[in-house]
């Protein structure tokens, strides 16, 4: 009953929310419910995933996102902001989508993802993230003992990461698995202690299985790995952050 | 004395300008553009404010209480997380603030 009344004044006070274009971003039941289904293929990912995203296009819409994570789509090294370039268009799209539906809590970006709703922009932006080559002058460990580090978090990963994460972090880009490779060393610590620790709500189960064994100090040493990952091919050439292929 | 003078009024014109490129590079590094738009002149969404001309202690105020999380309605949710990270750690200094509301007060 107390559930029903407070779904009732939640709809209630939507549409109030609303008007006064209020701050509190929405919020779906996540990874802490007991019918939570990782990455339902529901909602309006499902139309940016199906339409062909022109990556021409893409780069007028990728202006604003450009304003926080660099028209380089380096992100910040501080981690505040994640790097984008080269990540998958799959990737892209669900974290909007779960951004914007409230599966995953930012509330600097929920704005941003609650104005981007055309499915064909969503999908032109992610193509030209995408056709972006991955800048390396990313934020790393930095420690006297990052040589050690490194090479824990390496034997670590190559444990149990990099079934999905694959050997240089290219992911899966149909199965939504992110690229890590040229990802920022704090980015990565942050995400993957609020995963383990059930904060990134649209986690996927499979893996808060796997982390959760892993303690601080462990995933320090996984996150020092990762950022020194090096995919062939899509990083960008010394001082040079430009499309490396175009689509 | 006439030439000191104008010294003077040249330096401090060089230096008030250089505040204003400073500040221009700081808003834009710290992501306030984002969703302030160039100068503060365009807003994101219609609920957050313009700040050009803004008065500089109202800005410098705003600022801080947002960044302390003593101003925690409206959409200043979405304005701390560039002010500090979830760790805690300072992403705009004090030293910042007051540049900032220095330089979007000063615009017309």
């Amino acid at each position: 009953m107390k559930r029903i009344l407070a779904l009732a004044l939640t709809l209630a006070l939507a549409p109030v929310f609303c008007a006064a274009g209020g701050p509190p971003a929405a919020k779906q039941a996540g990874i802490e419910a007991k019918d939570y289904k990782w990455n339902a293929q529901e909602g309006e990912k499902i139309e940016a995933l199906k339409l062909k995203g022109n990556a021409k296009e893409g780069k007028e819409g990728y202006e604003v996102c450009g304003a926080c994570h660099l028209p380089s789509g380096a992100g910040r090294t501080d981690g505040t902001f994640p790097q984008l370039a080269g990540q998958h268009t799959t990737v892209l799209i669900k974290q909007m989508a779960d951004i914007r539906a409230g599966l995953r809590d930012n509330p600097t970006m929920y704005p941003f993802a609650k104005e981007l709703t055309d499915a064909q922009e969503l999908a032109n932006v992610s193509a030209y993230i995408e056709s972006l080559c991955i800048p390396i002058d990313h934020g790393r460990y930095e420690g006297p003992d990052s040589a050690k580090q490194i090479a824990d978090g390496k034997a670590m990963y190559e444990k149990e990461c990099i079934e999905c994460h694959k050997p240089n972090g290219e992911g899966v880009k149909d199965k939504f698995y992110p690229v890590l490779a040229g990802q920022h060393y704090k980015y990565l610590l942050r995400q993957m202690t609020e995963i383990r620790d059930g904060k990134r709500r649209n986690a996927n189960p499979d893996m808060v299985t796997i982390i959760k064994k892993y303690d601080n100090s462990q995933l320090v040493a996984i996150s020092a790995y990762q950022a020194s990952l090096v995919m062939p091919g899509s990083m960008c050439k010394a001082g040079a952050a430009k499309p490396a292929k175009k689509k | 004395m006439k030439t000191k003078l104008l010294l003077t009024a040249t330096l401090l014109a060089f230096a008030s300008g250089a505040a204003v490129a400073d500040g221009a590079a700081l808003y834009a590094e710290k992501t306030c553009i984002a969703c302030h738009g160039k100068e503060g002149r365009k807003a994101l969404t219609p609920t957050y404010p313009k700040l050009v001309g803004q008065n500089a202690a109202y800005l410098e105020q705003q600022m801080r209480d947002i960044k302390s999380g003593a101003r925690a309605n409206g959409s200043s949710a979405a304005m701390k997380g560039v002010m500090v990270n979830p760790e805690g750690d300072e992403i705009v200094t004090d030293k910042d603030i007051k540049e900032l509301a220095l330089y979007l007060s000063k615009l017309k």
